[in-house]
């Protein structure tokens, strides 16, 4: 299926950017784990003095030498994995968020008055439902509308007759028109 | 002449809605601090013991100090590493989900406009920006709503008759003038 029935079908958010934003997640804390165990592994492995008596020593003293080194290797993961993990999130929604701020500027600009043109997202856009819809609902009103003029028109040709008959058609098709008006609701 | 040059490429538009992927980043942040700070209380902790402990016991088998606290030190890791990415995960699901009811709320919405529904509020759901996004919709269809109420009752004026020709045709040009103004 394609064209704009398959985007009217096509779920909003599809699986497979779900997947794909879950697995970049996992490399991204992955990644972060990775530089911290890096960072304390460097700070751990140094080999420990020859006797006994300096290892012992070395062990006696290990726990506050290593307090900062803890502290500033868990600052430095928590600042690398935000700062990756903002990139990713900036990155990876701005597919949903694009298009809702798109929609946001199309429905100002209707409301301001500006003419109407049917909204398309990109390719690889998440909601694509969401223009359809739009596009369904303002197809409507333009064929609606088209109708309604129409109708005057048709109406108007009879004035070309006499002034009754004009008169007497031009009500007919207001009629019609608030009729036709009315399965808005 | 390339195709290149008779048609510039498309410049890639990367929109940023900081409404949207602000709370989103701030909670990820949150997460991934909140399990740092957790991981650091822990590993501090046990640090002040183990190796004082290993002084004590005398038996030297190791090298260095990440013989003593290897498994220690792996097992906080992957702790950190499953914390903070199951957290992470239902949050992404948790967004995913409040996306789709929102927008699919939305959709909804603009479906039933088409069908002539333009009164039931759209009800998009709590999350912030969903909530501004339904509501513009909601905006939206009350504006056509109110137009095409006006347009109806002026249409149904005219058509029960009893004006003088010139006012008739004055108002009848004047409606059609609003009928164009609908969905321009």
């Amino acid at each position: 299926m394609s064209g704009p029935q398959a985007a009217g079908d096509a779920p909003l958010v599809q699986g497979q950017y779900v997947f794909g934003l879950l697995v970049r997640l996992c490399v991204n804390t992955a990644g972060g784990v990775g530089i911290l165990f890096v960072i304390l592994y460097l700070a751990l492995s140094r080999s420990l003095p020859g006797d006994y008596a300096g290892i012992y020593h070395a062990l006696r003293n290990l726990s506050p030498f290593l307090r900062p080194i803890l502290a500033v290797s868990v600052l430095v993961y928590a600042l690398l994995a935000c700062g990756s993990t903002a990139a990713l999130c900036i990155y990876v929604l701005h597919k949903v968020a694009g298009p809702l701020y798109r929609m946001e500027r199309v429905l100002d600009q209707y409301r301001s008055g500006v003419p109407t043109r049917t909204v398309s997202f990109r390719h690889d856009d998440q909601i694509q439902p969401l223009a359809h819809a739009f596009n369904q609902w303002i197809g409507t009103l333009h064929r609606d509308r088209h109708r309604w003029l129409a109708t005057m028109k048709d109406a108007e040709r009879h004035c070309l007759q006499d002034e009754a008959t004009c008169r007497s058609e031009m009500e007919a098709a207001l009629r019609k028109i608030a009729e036709d008006m009315a399965r808005y609701h | 002449m390339r195709k290149s040059a008779l048609q510039p490429p498309r410049p890639s538009v990367r929109y940023v809605n900081p409404r949207f992927q602000g709370p989103a980043v701030l909670a990820f942040t949150a997460i991934i601090t909140i399990g740092g700070v957790i991981f650091w209380k822990l590993v501090d902790s046990e640090f002040q013991w183990v190796f004082p402990h290993a002084a004590i016991r005398g038996h030297y088998t190791f090298d260095s100090a990440y013989d003593i606290v290897r498994n220690l030190l792996s097992w906080h890791l992957a702790g950190l590493f499953f914390g903070v990415f199951l957290t992470g995960s239902i949050l992404v699901l948790l967004l995913i989900a409040a996306t789709r009811y929102g927008i699919g709320k939305a959709v909804d919405s603009l479906r039933m406009s088409a069908n002539g529904d333009l009164s039931t509020p759209t009800g998009t759901g709590p999350i912030g920006e969903l909530d501004r996004f339904g509501k513009k919709i909601d905006a939206a269809r009350s504006d056509t709503l109110t137009s095409l109420q006006k347009i109806r009752s002026e249409a149904a004026a005219l058509a029960t008759g009893g004006m003088s020709p010139e006012e008739f045709r004055l108002r009848w040009d004047e409606l059609k003038h609003r009928i164009r103004t609908i969905a321009p």
